[in-house]
């Protein structure tokens, strides 16, 4: 089990140093020159040249890249270049309003859509599994910035339930922390809860067929224990696997998510980031999220382990 | 007990069974375009819809509609009504006229990044599971862009370039590609311990004819079903690039930019929105059922699955 976790995690070693080379890349082939902005416009071509020189610009794309990423590992992400502040330090500064956000969300989105998909593999082929089914492809055809509007103006707007836009830290409270919190988690969670509900479904329905199931069936056993402990235990692998793998679609839409309600997190200055060709910022950012969707599905393969102990690696 | 059970079977209550037919009668199936839309509804709604929104596309000058970049900074932000069915937008722009043209953008950038992801895939997937060498060079090269989640992809790549028609389809392939390669690897693997294709090797088939003959063929389905869902997915991509400003300039009118527009005064004019948004949902919403269908009728084993 040790022996397979170290193997595990010296895998993803050759996956993120693509993704640094990548990103690095990203940087490399950004349009502008730095030296130039920094030389101003009067300036010659040779002091252009002697800025460039001074910043290590004119040196081979494999010892800056390497240059870049010593520094990456010891936490440097470079600085912005529209606000001068180091790009850790101004993620840092908009983590908490993500976190809570993709936590929250991650919450809801697994504890609605568990029992819809387990509720549809049970009454297969009747109406409830049509219901859900069709929410199902529905979530995944609405853009998730549309579903944002939609809720916020029937919510929001029209009944003045929760609020429209914004974030109040969790440290004012935690009641005005998730009343703010609401609306964009269930925007964020749509496609999600889609995902898993669908997942789950198909798993179910196969473990369902399984003989074990009808002998604790035969022997007596309630249907709610059917469902909840002897199927969907069976049938967590592939639900697990697509919530580690769903991930991605939840980075990608709370950068979009933090734009519909205004919240001020990661999403947003990347967003921002864009419309200011802030590229450290731009590769700060893709770095940090590519790194978190690595880890968690690093953690996913762990909990493979411990949901069925026939696999060995 | 005996004689009164032979008593009571007289031959009269012995039912003989009727003859058979030596042909049963086939069941009846409605032939034709009908006969298709009733055995496959997603397919046909789907596809109606996906249809309408083509000819939209195709014939959106015609459509009573009048120029899309048309500024009147007279007539801002109107509501819906007779002259303006959709309304107008901050610069005075017709939103129907931009949405029946907006139907252009969105349905090529599907269709573009659904081919060219399709086909770039297809190729790198069949290199990773015929030529054996390479396979683990590339699934690692692979495993690094698929572990770059494909939105913050294709943002990144956009925010290198401008915004065009070409860089989007381009930037949201690169993001596509990688999954499309994988399901390819994973296929040809598993078709290449099918007893056929040792038959074929063993009887000297050559690398070309093994490929095109035994492996494509067999890969057509799963690859269509995938193109499908990668049309839907880019064109949310399209949408949500253009929402946050990294896709195409609103001069070109799509409908991920004309809500973008509409985006600061949602609050009062939701109407900007709502139009683009249904289309675009409506659309969207039948390329997966276009998919959904075409999987269950051309795998119908995994029909009652998924």
């Amino acid at each position: 089990m040790f022996g397979f976790i170290l193997r595990r995690i010296f895998a993803t070693i050759p996956v993120m140093g693509f993704v640094a080379l990548f990103v690095f890349s990203l940087l490399y082939l950004a349009p502008g020159d730095p030296a130039a902005v920094i030389a101003g416009d009067q300036a010659t071509p040779e002091d252009v040249a002697r800025i460039r020189a001074g910043l290590g610009l004119d040196r081979p794309f494999l010892v800056r890249f390497f240059e870049w990423f010593f520094r990456v590992l010891q936490g440097d992400l470079g600085t912005s270049i529209f606000t001068g502040l180091p790009v850790s330090q101004m993620i840092a500064q908009r983590i908490e309003p993500t976190v809570s956000l993709m936590s929250v969300t991650l919450v809801l989105a697994i504890s609605v859509a568990v029992p819809l998909g387990v509720i549809a593999a049970w009454k297969c082929d009747t109406w409830v599994d049509r219901v859900v089914m069709s929410l199902a492809v529905l979530g995944f055809s609405v853009p998730v910035f549309v579903v944002g509007y939609l809720l916020a103006y029937a919510f929001a707007l029209q009944l003045d339930w929760l609020p429209v836009q914004g974030y109040t830290p969790i440290k004012n409270g935690i009641l005005p922390w998730f009343e703010n919190l609401i609306l964009p988690a269930i925007t964020l969670g749509f496609v999600y809860i889609a995902l898993i509900a669908r997942i789950t479904r198909a798993s179910m329905l196969e473990v369902l067929q399984q003989d074990y199931i009808r002998t604790a069936r035969a022997k007596g056993v309630s249907q709610k224990s059917i469902l909840f402990l002897h199927a969907l235990k069976n049938a967590a692998i592939p639900i697990v696997t697509v919530i580690g793998i769903g991930m991605a679609l939840l980075i990608g839409g709370a950068v979009v998510t933090e734009s519909v309600f205004a919240i001020p997190g990661l999403g947003r200055l990347t967003v921002d980031a864009i419309l200011r060709r802030d590229y450290p910022i731009i590769q700060g950012v893709v770095l940090m999220f590519s790194f978190v969707y690595v880890v968690i599905n690093l953690i996913v393969d762990l909990i493979y382990t411990m949901l069925d102990p026939r696999i060995r690696y | 007990m005996k004689d009164n059970l032979a008593r009571s079977l007289t031959e009269q209550d012995v039912v003989v069974a009727r003859e058979l037919p030596d042909i049963l009668e086939p069941k009846k199936r409605r032939s034709g375009l009908i006969g298709f839309a009733f055995r496959h509804p997603a397919i046909a709604i789907g596809g109606g819809v996906l249809l309408v929104m083509f000819l939209i596309a195709l014939f959106a000058p015609l459509l009573g509609t009048v120029d899309p970049s048309a500024i009147a900074p007279s007539k801002r932000t109107r509501a819906p009504s007779a002259d303006f069915w959709f309304g107008t937008d901050m610069l005075g722009r017709d939103i129907y006229s931009r949405v029946m043209y907006g139907a252009r953008v969105s349905l090529t950038v599907g269709f573009g990044v659904a081919l060219c992801a399709s086909a770039i895939g297809l190729v790198i997937g069949l290199v990773s599971g015929m030529v054996r060498w390479t396979d683990g060079i590339i699934m690692r090269v692979i495993d690094g862009m698929m572990s770059i989640p494909p939105i913050l992809l294709a943002i990144a790549l956009m925010a290198l370039t401008r915004g065009s028609m070409g860089n989007v389809i381009l930037a949201i392939t690169i993001a596509e590609a990688p999954r499309v390669a994988r399901l390819v690897r994973g296929v040809v693997l598993s078709l290449r311990e099918q007893p056929y294709v040792d038959a074929a090797v063993a009887a000297g088939t050559r690398m070309p004819k093994l490929i095109f003959k035994h492996i494509l063929p067999n890969m057509l389905a799963p690859i269509t079903v995938q193109a499908t869902y990668i049309c839907a997915s880019a064109m949310i991509t399209e949408s949500i690039l253009s929402f946050i400003g990294a896709g195409i300039p609103p001069s070109t009118p799509s409908w991920g930019n004309i809500m973008a527009e509409g985006r600061s005064l949602w609050q009062v004019k939701p109407f900007i929105i709502f139009f683009p948004a249904t289309f675009l949902s409506v659309t969207v919403l039948a390329v997966n059922l276009l998919g959904d269908g075409l999987r269950d009728a051309l795998d119908p084993r995994m029909a009652k699955r998924i």
